[in-house]
């Protein structure tokens, strides 16, 4: 795939590292000349120096033939900048930016471009919860501007699903169990798997099935 | 960029435009069209237009963000389209394009 990343910090040549080194053609853009060279050290990355918010510099980076840009910079506005060109004059299908400030997550949607957004700040409070909560509920992932969500329950003493199999449980059309991790095991969840206390259930949850999900997985009386 | 519009309808210009099934993906194109569906979405959501427009030979979606209407663009209304089709799994979709309204035949 050819991949555009916008911003040549620590998280752009990184990912363009890792990419590259999967076997994409990745381009790293940025506007600062030291960061420009410091990722150029890596012979693995090519590298432009432009900005990446001035449609020149996307037309010289070949966005129009990009398969995904990346727009990773320390900066929002510019994330969110390069989303919205990418996707308004490059049509590029798939749209990835950073969120730097939780605050400003509200704005990474469809309105600006972005297709899926990533926020360090909000993906830290997650595992930190996930962490530390049994029988919550917690929003690790969502996908397609907040309608799909991965989701985790760590099963509490007195979960309705409890000794039940998965098939039994009735979650709601557009819900899938992906895995659970059950002893540090990752288990493979087939229809007739019987949940146990301690289980980690991780569930894709489609729009609006949230409150079923968590009817079927959660006791009534809270964590 | 945003709310960039075109003159309108001049009929000493014969406006240059391919048909929608033809239109070709991530290029700066112009298709012609009538508006079949307008949408928007109420409440919080993300403010946006959607319009479906057609021809014979297909149709196309056109949505505009940061907006629940637009001034003269309404169900029957014959337009000019002028962006990129990005494809997508819903079919070509136009993102903010300028546009040209043209006269109803």
């Amino acid at each position: 795939m050819r991949i555009v990343i916008a911003g040549a910090g620590s998280v752009g040549r990184y990912m363009a590292a890792q990419l590259a080194g999967n076997g994409h053609d990745v381009l790293l853009v940025d506007n600062d000349a030291k960061a420009a060279s410091r990722a150029r050290a890596d012979e693995t990355i090519s590298v432009m120096f432009g900005d990446a918010c001035e449609l020149d510099t996307l037309v010289r980076a070949k966005v129009s033939e990009a398969d995904v840009v990346a727009a990773v910079t320390g900066d929002d506005e510019d994330n969110l900048v390069v989303s919205l060109l990418a996707k308004q004059e490059f049509g590029v299908p798939r749209v990835v930016a950073r969120v730097n400030n939780p605050n400003n997550e509200w704005m990474f949607n469809e309105t600006w471009g972005v297709d899926v957004s990533v926020s360090t700040p909000h993906l830290l409070t997650a595992l930190v919860e996930e962490a530390v909560s049994v029988g919550s509920f917690v929003r690790i992932l969502t996908f397609e501007a907040g309608r799909t969500q991965l989701s985790e329950v760590t099963l509490a003493d007195g979960s309705p699903a409890i000794g039940r199999q998965i098939a039994e449980l009735n979650l709601p059309r557009e819900t899938t169990v992906v895995a659970i991790v059950r002893d540090g095991h990752v288990v493979r969840p087939s229809p007739e798997l019987a949940l146990r206390v301690g289980d980690e259930v991780l569930i894709l949850i489609g729009a609006g099935g949230e409150d079923e999900v968590k009817r079927a997985l959660i006791s009534a009386k809270g964590s | 960029m945003f709310g960039r519009k075109r003159d309108a309808d001049r009929p000493d210009v014969e406006p240059q435009f391919v048909r929608i099934a033809d239109a070709p993906p991530r290029c700066n194109t112009t298709v012609r069209g009538i508006v079949v569906g307008m949408r928007t979405q109420p409440g919080d959501g993300p403010v946006k237009l959607e319009i479906t427009i057609e021809d014979p030979s297909g149709t196309a979606m056109v949505v505009w963000t940061g907006r629940r209407s637009i001034g003269g663009i309404g169900l029957g209304r014959r337009l000019l389209v002028h962006g990129v089709a990005c494809p997508t799994a819903r079919g070509a979709v136009f993102m903010n394009p300028a546009y040209t309204l043209l006269p109803a035949r």
